[in-house]
């Protein structure tokens, strides 16, 4: 049973979205105005947390940071920043509450730190 | 004996070289340029201590030789040093004194360092990890490849402390003041140590008259009320033992709290190590003192601000797994010495402040003498002789007539 209820729908107004955490998982459920969509709370640029930087303009969720945009109605990737996929778990609404099919937390990549500890470092 | 005039005021003293020195050591500004360059951009500095740092992300900025610097802890647990310098614009990347990069700012993410200028990025290791606009901007011409932090060298060492030199190719830490800290280095390590206590004082005088006042005790007769109780002849026969590098220790002894008026044995806190009640100084060159008095520690780092300004950080430490009560005892054995309203602190500052008054950069030269020779014992200004040998190399200047080149003096110990 991956499927987890978290909230009620009217909870969330149309084009905004709120955190939620579930079983310890942070969750955002955003209100597109002709649904909802659930996923992680950080912009997948910079960790940037959404329920802060993030606003619903029509169908478009943007990161304020550094504008990247994903539409939320097809869930693709849009704008002319935005370099990564948002990661999107299944959504649905039953009687009145949202759920969402969440198997574990996603956490996306972000860059590696290289390792440059080595004792020539100041040598070169 | 008579007063003086002019021209016998302005004669060298009947003491031999190396035993007086000319003030324009501490007041003129083209020497005190030569310090920041020859001196404080060469040497290792203590920053501030570990647990400062306490958690991932955490950082603290500092200034050595006008370079800003930032000293923060990574997600990996190390502390690492950076210039604290954009290289897009040459913008101060972080204004704070201290505090968290882990949580988002306005006009940052987080878990990085951002410019606020043009929000270009930066990792705990100091990699550039976003450049605005990068593409349209710089083609493929620049990339983050070629604008990372510049990484200064920074260990943890001697009970915690932070050090950081701006000198890629300095002696390593351990070589640098290793021996000078073997006899308080057990107390000091036996377990993690914590900063109880901070203040800061900026003082319209030289840093090196600060250093002089930690590395002599002969001015005893300023603290009145240190010498009217608690002193014996214990006190008074400690040693001065002078070090590689320019650095001195002054010894031991067991200190009689319970004779000071109101106070009490230290011995039930003494740090781990340190026989009871006992009293070590470390005086670093160029100019940061460690006092361990017993049941606890002191710190001084000295940052010049001019030829005739300096701030001194003073920080109290004690052992991280004190419990309340038992910090509570040393915050106040830490105070009732060196607080505000302690036995000898404020006296020492009044006492700089007095010579910064009289060596105003233009003040005509003097002669300021450390000649005093009492078989290394407290009363001997041996300590400073060694640091100004010393600073003298450094410089390639003679410190009794700073025109001159370093040589070697008479009365060099």
């Amino acid at each position: 049973m991956s499927w987890r209820r978290i909230c009620a729908a009217d909870s969330v107004a149309e084009r905004t979205l709120k955190k939620f955490e579930v079983d310890g998982i942070p969750v955002i459920i955003a209100n597109y105005g002709e649904g909802f969509r659930a996923f992680p709370p950080v912009c997948p640029h910079m960790e940037e947390p959404l329920e802060e930087s993030g606003f619903i303009e029509g169908k478009v969720l943007t990161c304020s940071k550094h504008l990247w945009q994903w539409d939320l109605g097809t869930t693709e990737m849009t704008g002319s920043e935005t370099e990564k996929p948002m990661h999107f778990y299944e959504v649905k609404e039953e009687n009145g509450d949202i759920h969402a099919f969440i198997e574990s937390e996603h956490e996306y990549e972000f860059d590696e730190e290289d390792e440059m500890d080595d004792d020539d470092f100041f040598n070169s | 004996m008579p007063a003086r005039n002019h021209n016998q005021w302005k004669a060298d003293p009947p003491l031999k070289d190396g035993e007086w020195l000319d003030s324009r050591i501490y007041s003129d500004p083209e020497i005190y340029e030569q310090e920041l360059e020859d001196i404080f951009k060469k040497v290792w500095i203590p920053i501030c201590h570990e647990s400062e740092l306490p958690n991932a992300y955490d950082f603290r900025t500092a200034t050595i030789a006008r370079e800003p610097v930032v000293v923060a802890r990574g997600p990996d647990n190390t502390v690492r040093a950076f210039l604290n310098v954009c290289p897009h614009r040459g913008m101060m990347i972080e204004r704070r004194p201290s505090g968290s990069f882990a949580e988002a700012a306005p006009s940052g993410n987080p878990k990085r360092m951002t410019c606020m200028f043009h929000g270009w990025q930066y990792d705990m290791k100091g990699n550039c990890v976003y450049i605005s606009r990068e593409k349209e901007g710089y083609q493929d011409r620049l990339c983050k490849e070629n604008t990372g932090l510049r990484r200064l060298r920074c260990e943890v060492n001697f009970g915690g402390f932070v050090w950081v030199t701006l000198n890629d190719k300095a002696m390593s830490l351990e070589d640098w003041c290793g021996e000078a800290f073997k006899c308080i280095r057990g107390p000091l390590e036996a377990e993690p140590l914590d900063v109880f206590h901070y203040h800061k004082a900026v003082i319209g005088t030289n840093y090196k008259l600060w250093h002089d006042t930690n590395s002599e005790f002969y001015h005893d007769f300023m603290h009145y009320h240190n010498r009217v109780t608690g002193f014996n002849d214990a006190y008074f026969a400690r040693e001065n033992t002078a070090f590689e590098n320019g650095h001195v220790n002054v010894g031991s002894f067991e200190v009689q709290y319970d004779e000071y008026e109101g106070f009490e044995s230290r011995a039930e806190l003494s740090f781990p190590g340190l026989p009871p009640n006992q009293w070590y100084m470390v005086d670093l060159f160029p100019g940061m003192n460690f006092n361990l008095r017993g049941s606890a520690l002191r710190c001084d780092i000295v940052t010049p601000l001019g030829p005739d300004k300096v701030m001194i950080e003073f920080r109290g430490l004690g052992l991280k797994s004190d419990t309340p009560e038992e910090r509570r005892t040393r915050i106040d054995h830490h105070n009732t010495i060196w607080g505000p309203f302690g036995r000898n602190l404020h006296e020492d500052l009044i006492g700089v402040a007095g010579q910064g008054s009289a060596m105003l950069p233009g003040s005509e030269p003097r002669r300021i003498l450390h000649g005093r020779h009492e078989d290394n014992l407290i009363h001997d200004e041996v300590g400073m002789r060694h640091y100004y040998d010393e600073w003298g190399k450094w410089m390639n200047r003679l410190p009794s007539n700073p025109s001159l080149p370093y040589a070697p003096a008479e009365a060099a110990e």
